[in-house]
C-alpha cells in the first residue's frame, strides 16, 4: 500500500461566516471574471471557449448540410443539370470534409471543454490558454476550408483524397492544396484538445475520485483523447507526403518513380476509421450520462462499459483496410481486417445492451433528451446491422463505393452520432444557459428528423442495390432510380426542417423567462451542482468526492461546497488555481496556477492560420515570416503565463491540507502534456516508418544499390552527434539540479551545433549518394526521414535557447527547473527518432544485403 | 489524517508503477497484446504474399499465426491471473465495486483487466480464423 492522505478524516470545516463567505466570494469573481465587451475575445475559461467551440461546430454543421440539400437537390430528378459537375464534385467533397473534420471531431472537443471540469468539479482544465488557442485555430481553418467553395477551388477530390487524382496538380487545382493544409492546421487544434483532455482527466480530477469512482463520461473523454493521439498523426504524415508531392513533386505516389497511390489509403484510413470511433465514443458517451439520470439509478454495468470503451478504441485501430477491401489486396490481407471488423461489434453490442439493461431495470422519466437517446439507439442499431454486412468480404464487393455505403454510414454517424449529441444539447442546455428549452419544440423536431432521416436514407439502402454509385452527378430515367431519390430528396428537406425547428430552440432569445431551479434533472453528476444563477469559477470549492453519482450519494454536498467548506474556497493571491491529483486515486499533490485571459493565443493561432494559408498559395516568404510571428507570440504566451514561480512554495489548500504551489516532472500537468504530445508525435514518425516498409512490401526494387545508400560512415558520425546533442541536455538537466544553473546553460547551448551538424552529416551522405526526391520513392523516403528530423531539431534548438534564456533571467532555477524537465522529455523522443532513422537508412540495408 | 504545517507536507510521489501492484499498465496489456499479433499477423501474410507473388501456399504463414495466437493467449491467461491475484480481480456481470479505497480501486483495475483479456482473446482467435480458412494468397 502506498502512502495515503485519508481525506475522510480531515478536520471539520470551519464554523460558517457569511462576512468570511462573501469576501471569498467576491475575490474568486474578480480572479475567474470573464471581460466584457470586445474584450470577451480574450476570455479563456472553459465556459466560454467551449460556447464558442460549440456555436462554431454548428455553424459549420448547418453549413455542411446547407451542401446536403444542395446535393439532394440535384440527384432529385433524373438527368438534373441544377448544378454544373464540377460544382457538384466541390459539394459532396467540402459536405464529408466539413461534416467529419469541422463539425464531428470539434464538437467532441467543445462538448468536452465545456462539461468536462464541471463533471470533475474542477474550475477548469488544466491549459485553458491550450483551449482557446485550439479553438481559434479551429475558427480560421474552418473558414478558410469552407469559404474556398465561394470562390470556386474548394476540394472536389472526395474526403478522403485519394491519389493520383489528388496527387498530381493537373487533374487537381488549388482545392486539394486547400483541403490538405487546411486540415492540416484543424488537426493541430484536435492533438490540442487531445493533450487538454488527456491531462483533465488523469490529473485534474476531484481529490478522492479513484479510478474505479470516475464517471463513464470521463472514461469516454480519455479513451477517445487517447483515440486522436494515435489515429490523427498519420495523416499529418499523409498530408506532409501529398503535400510534398504536390508543392515540390517528390515521388511517393506516382508508380511511374517507384511510389504507390495505395500508401495514401493506407495513412489515410489507418486515421479514418478510427475516426469514426472518435465521432462515435464522445456520443455514446452522452447517453451514458444521460440514462442514469433518466433512470434514477447507477448504470448497469459501469466496468462493463468502461470495458466496451476501452476495447473499442483498440479494435477500431484494425479495421481500416475495410475500406479498401476492393483494391486488389491478398484474400488473406482482407480477411484479417474481415475478422476484425466483426469482433468490434463485440464491445459495441455490450455498450447498447448495457443501456438497455439499465432501461429495464427502472422506470425511466419520459423527456426529451431521452426521446433522441431512444431515437438514437434505433438508428445506430440499424447501421451496426448494415456495418456487419460491409464488414464481410464478398458483400462488400458488391455494396462497395454503392449508395448501400452512404446510408450504411449516414445510419451509424447520425444515429451514432448527431441523435446523442442533440440528446445532450437539450440535456445541457439548462447548465449552459440556466434556461429551459421548450419541451413541444423539441419533440416537433426530434419526429421531424426521425421521420425525416428514415425517409432519406433507407430508400438508398435500395438505390445502393440497384446499383447506383456514390457521388454520382446524375443518372438517366431508365436507371431505375428516380422514384427512390425523390423520396430521399423529400426526406432530406423533412430532414432540415425538424433541425430549423431545434435550432430555433436553441437560439430563441430567453432573457424574461425564469431561471431553472439546481439541478433540474436531479442528475447524479457534478456538473449539476453548479450555482443557479452560474458564476464564472466553475465550484465555490472544490469538494471531496468518494462516490460515483456525488449528487445522490454525497448527502450535504451542495452546501458543503457553497459554504466553501471544501478546498481551495479562496483566490487570496489573486490566481486562478486549480488541484492537481494523482492518476490512481486522485491524491490531491499541487496547486496549480493557470493563466487568465490573453490575446498571444489569439496572436499565435492567426500567424499559424496565415503560414498554412499562405502555403497553400506557395508565398513561402511571407509563410517564413508569419512562422516566426508565430514562435514570437507562443514564446511570449509561454514565458509570461507558464512554469512561473511561486511566491511561496506552499500554500494551504482548506482544512487542514497544505500542498506546494509548483511541480515539475511527472507530478506536473505540463510534463504530462510533453509526453501526451511527443507520443502523437512519435505516431505520426511511426506513420513515415510504415511508408518505407509499405515500399519495401510492395516494390521489388524498392531499396537501390549499395552505390545510392547514403554512407554508412557518414551516417554513423550524424549518430553519434546527435546522440552527443541529447546527452548534453541530460547533463544539463543534472547540472541544473546539483546547483550549476551556468553549466547547464552552456550545455543546453552547446547542443544546438551538436545537432545541425548531425543532420548535417546525414543531408551530406544523402547529398553524396545522388539522392534525389523527386526521382523515386526510396530517395523521397530518405529525405523525408531527413527533413522531419531537420524540422524536429529546429524546434529543439527554439527550445534550447528558450530555456537558456530562462536559466538566465532567474525563471528556471535548480529548485523550480520544469522548463529544463520537460525539454529533456522532448529529446529523449527526439533521440528515439534519431535512432529509428538510423536504423532505416543504415542497418536495414545492410540487413537485406544491399549495402 | 490531516497534514498541519509544522508537519512538512510532501505528497506522495506520482511515479508510474509499472508492474507493480496499483499499476494501470495492466488495462492496456491485453489489448496492446492483441494489436501485436493482429499487425503481426497482418505484416507476415502481406510480406510473404507480396514477395513470393498470387496463388502461394499459405502452409508456412498459417502456422505462425496460429503459433503467435497460441503465444499470445498464453500471455493473455498469464495476465488474467495476475488480474485475479494481485489484483484481486472478479468476473462479475453487476459489477458494484464502489468502495473508496486503495483496495477497491485495485479490484476494479483487476476486474476491468479480466474483461479486457477476455475481449482481446476472443479478438485474437477471430484472427486466427483467417488463417486457418484460406489455403493461398
Amino acid at each position: 500500500m502506498t502512502q495515503e492522505i485519508d481525506l475522510s478524516k480531515l478536520p471539520p470545516a470551519e464554523p460558517y461566516d457569511k462576512a468570511r463567505d462573501e469576501a471569498q466570494r467576491a475575490r474568486l469573481m474578480k480572479v475567474w471574471q470573464t471581460p466584457t465587451g470586445w474584450r470577451r475575445i480574450s476570455a479563456v475559461n472553459n465556459s466560454s471557449v467551449g460556447k464558442w467551440y460549440l456555436l462554431t461546430s454548428f455553424a459549420f454543421f448547418t453549413f455542411a448540410g446547407f451542401l446536403a440539400l444542395l446535393i439532394r437537390a440535384q440527384l432529385a430528378v433524373p438527368n438534373n443539370d441544377l448544378l454544373s459537375q464540377g460544382l457538384y464534385n466541390q459539394l459532396f467533397t467540402l459536405h464529408g470534409t466539413a461534416m467529419m473534420f469541422l463539425f464531428a471531431v470539434p464538437i467532441f472537443e467543445a462538448v468536452a471543454i465545456l462539461i468536462l471540469p464541471e463533471i470533475l468539479g474542477a474550475r477548469d482544465l488544466p491549459f485553458p490558454r491550450l483551449s482557446a488557442f485550439g479553438y481559434w485555430c479551429f475558427l480560421i481553418g474552418g473558414i478558410f476550408v469552407c469559404g474556398s467553395v465561394f470562390f470556386g477551388v474548394a476540394p472536389d477530390g472526395g474526403w478522403f483524397m485519394y491519389a493520383p487524382l489528388s496527387s498530381d496538380p493537373d487533374y487537381s487545382g488549388l482545392g486539394a492544396d486547400i483541403w490538405l493544409l487546411g486540415l492540416s492546421f484543424i488537426e493541430v487544434s484536435s492533438i490540442a484538445a487531445a493533450v487538454e483532455l488527456i491531462v483533465g482527466v488523469l490529473k485534474s480530477r476531484p481529490p478522492g475520485m479513484r479510478l474505479n469512482l470516475i464517471p463513464l463520461y470521463c472514461w469516454y473523454v480519455l479513451v477517445v483523447a487517447g483515440m486522436i493521439l494515435f489515429a490523427f498523426p498519420p495523416l499529418i504524415a499523409g498530408d506532409l507526403l501529398l503535400e510534398m508531392e504536390r508543392a515540390f513533386d517528390w515521388a511517393f505516389f506516382d508508380p511511374d518513380r517507384g511510389g504507390d497511390p495505395l500508401l495514401w489509403q493506407h495513412l489515410f484510413w489507418i486515421f479514418g476509421h478510427p475516426e469514426v470511433y472518435i465521432i462515435f465514443l464522445p456520443s455514446i458517451a452522452l447517453i451514458a450520462t444521460i440514462l442514469p439520470t433518466f433512470a434514477g439509478r447507477p448504470m448497469v454495468g459501469h466496468s462493463w462499459i468502461v470495458l466496451s470503451a476501452v476495447g473499442v478504441a483498440f479494435l477500431s485501430f484494425g479495421l481500416w483496410v475495410h475500406h479498401m477491401f476492393t483494391t486488389g489486396l491478398p484474400e488473406i490481407s482482407l480477411s484479417f481486417f474481415s475478422a476484425a471488423s466483426e469482433a468490434v461489434s463485440v464491445p459495441t453490442g455490450i455498450q447498447i445492451f448495457c443501456f438497455i439493461a439499465t432501461m429495464l431495470v427502472s422506470k425511466v422519466r419520459r423527456s426529451v433528451p431521452m426521446l433522441f437517446a431512444g431515437g438514437a439507439l434505433a438508428i445506430f442499431v440499424f447501421g451496426g446491422l448494415t456495418g456487419v454486412m460491409v464488414a464481410l468480404v464478398p458483400f462488400d464487393w458488391q455494396a462497395h463505393d454503392s449508395y448501400f455505403v452512404v446510408a450504411h454510414l449516414h445510419y451509424t454517424l447520425i444515429g451514432g452520432m448527431l441523435f446523442p449529441l442533440f440528446a445532450g444539447v437539450h440535456y445541457w442546455y439548462p447548465f449552459v444557459t440556466q434556461k429551459k428549452m421548450s419541451d413541444k419544440l423539441g419533440r416537433w423536431s426530434f419526429w421531424l428528423m426521425f421521420g425525416g432521416f428514415n425517409l432519406t436514407f433507407l430508400p438508398m439502402h435500395w438505390t445502393g442495390v440497384m446499383g447506383m454509385p456514390r457521388r454520382v452527378w446524375t443518372y438517366d430515367v431508365t436507371d431505375g432510380w428516380a422514384v427512390l431519390n425523390m423520396v430521399s430528396t423529400v426526406g432530406a428537406f423533412i430532414f432540415a426542417a425538424g433541425f430549423v425547428v431545434l435550432a430555433v430552440n436553441v437560439l430563441w432569445p430567453r432573457g424574461k423567462a425564469p431561471l431553472v431551479e439546481r439541478n433540474l434533472w436531479n442528475a447524479g453528476t457534478m456538473e449539476w451542482s453548479a450555482e443557479v444563477p452560474d458564476k464564472p469559477w466553475g465550484v465555490r470549492s472544490i469538494p471531496y468526492i468518494h462516490t460515483r453519482y456525488p449528487l445522490w450519494e454525497q448527502k450535504g454536498l451542495l452546501g458543503e461546497m457553497d459554504r466553501g467548506e471544501w478546498f481551495l474556497p479562496d483566490a487570496e493571491e489573486g490566481k486562478r488555481e486549480l488541484i492537481i491529483t494523482d492518476i490512481l486515486d486522485a491524491r490531491p499533490l499541487y496547486v496549480q496556477r493557470v493563466g487568465g485571459p490573453s490575446y498571444l493565443t489569439i496572436g499565435a493561432a492567426f500567424c499559424l492560420g496565415a503560414v498554412f494559408i499562405l502555403a497553400t498559395f506557395h508565398l513561402w516568404t511571407l509563410t517564413l515570416l508569419f512562422g516566426a510571428g508565430f514562435a514570437g507570440f507562443t514564446l511570449w504566451w509561454l514565458w509570461t503565463g507558464t512554469a512561473e514561480i511561486p511566491e511561496k512554495s506552499e500554500k494551504e489548500a482548506g482544512r487542514g491540507l497544505v500542498l506546494p504551489t509548483y511541480a515539475q516532472g511527472n507530478s506536473s500537468p505540463g510534463w504530462w502534456a510533453v509526453f501526451i504530445t511527443m507520443t502523437g508525435d512519435m505516431t505520426a514518425f511511426m506513420g513515415l516508418v510504415f511508408s518505407y516498409f509499405f515500399y519495401w512490401t510492395a516494390l521489388p526494387d524498392f531499396l537501390p544499390g549499395a552505390a545510392k545508400l547514403p554512407g554508412f560512415g557518414w551516417l554513423l558520425l550524424g549518430l553519434a552527434l546527435l546522440l552527443a546533442g541529447w546527452a548534453t541536455g541530460l547533463l544539463a538537466r543534472e547540472r541544473l539540479a546539483r546547483g550549476g544553473p551556468a553549466q547547464a546553460m552552456a550545455l543546453l547551448l552547446v547542443g544546438v551545433p551538436l545537432g545541425a551538424a548531425g543532420v548535417g552529416a546525414w543531408c551530406w551522405a544523402a547529398w553524396r549518394a545522388g539522392l534525389d526526391a523527386t526521382e523515386t520513392s526510396f530517395d523521397a523516403t530518405v529525405w523525408v526521414l531527413i527533413l522531419w528530423l531537420g524540422l524536429h531539431l529546429l524546434l529543439d534548438a527554439v527550445m534550447r535557447l528558450y530555456v537558456a534564456a530562462r536559466i538566465w533571467r532567474g525563471r528556471c532555477t535548480p529548485r523550480y527547473r520544469a522548463d529544463c524537465v520537460n525539454l529533456t522529455l522532448f529529446t529523449h523522443f527526439l533521440a528515439l527518432t534519431a535512432v529509428v532513422i538510423f536504423a532505416l537508412l543504415a542497418l536495414f540495408p545492410m540487413l537485406m544485403g544491399v549495402a | 489524517m490531516a497534514r498541519s504545517r509544522d508537519r512538512k507536507t510532501v505528497p506522495p510521489g506520482d511515479a508510474p508503477r509499472v508492474i507493480d501492484q496499483g499499476s494501470v499498465w495492466i488495462l492496456v496489456a491485453a489489448p496492446s497484446i492483441w494489436a501485436a499479433h493482429f499487425l503481426l499477423s497482418y505484416w507476415v501474410a502481406a510480406i510473404w504474399c507480396a514477395k513470393l507473388g498470387r496463388g502461394t501456399s499459405l502452409a508456412e504463414p498459417r502456422w505462425i499465426i496460429a503459433g503467435l495466437g497460441g503465444l499470445c493467449i498464453a500471455a493473455i491467461i498469464g495476465l488474467a491471473v495476475l488480474a485475479i491475484r494481485r489484483y484481486g480481480g472478479v468476473f462479475v456481470i453487476f459489477e458494484e465495486i464502489t468502495e473508496s479505497s486503495e483496495r477497491a480501486r485495485d479490484r476494479f483495475v483487476g476486474h476491468l483487466a479480466l474483461l479486457l483479456c477476455v475481449l482481446s482473446a476472443v479478438a485474437i482467435l477471430f484472427t486466427v480464423i483467417p488463417g486457418m480458412v484460406l489455403g493461398e494468397c
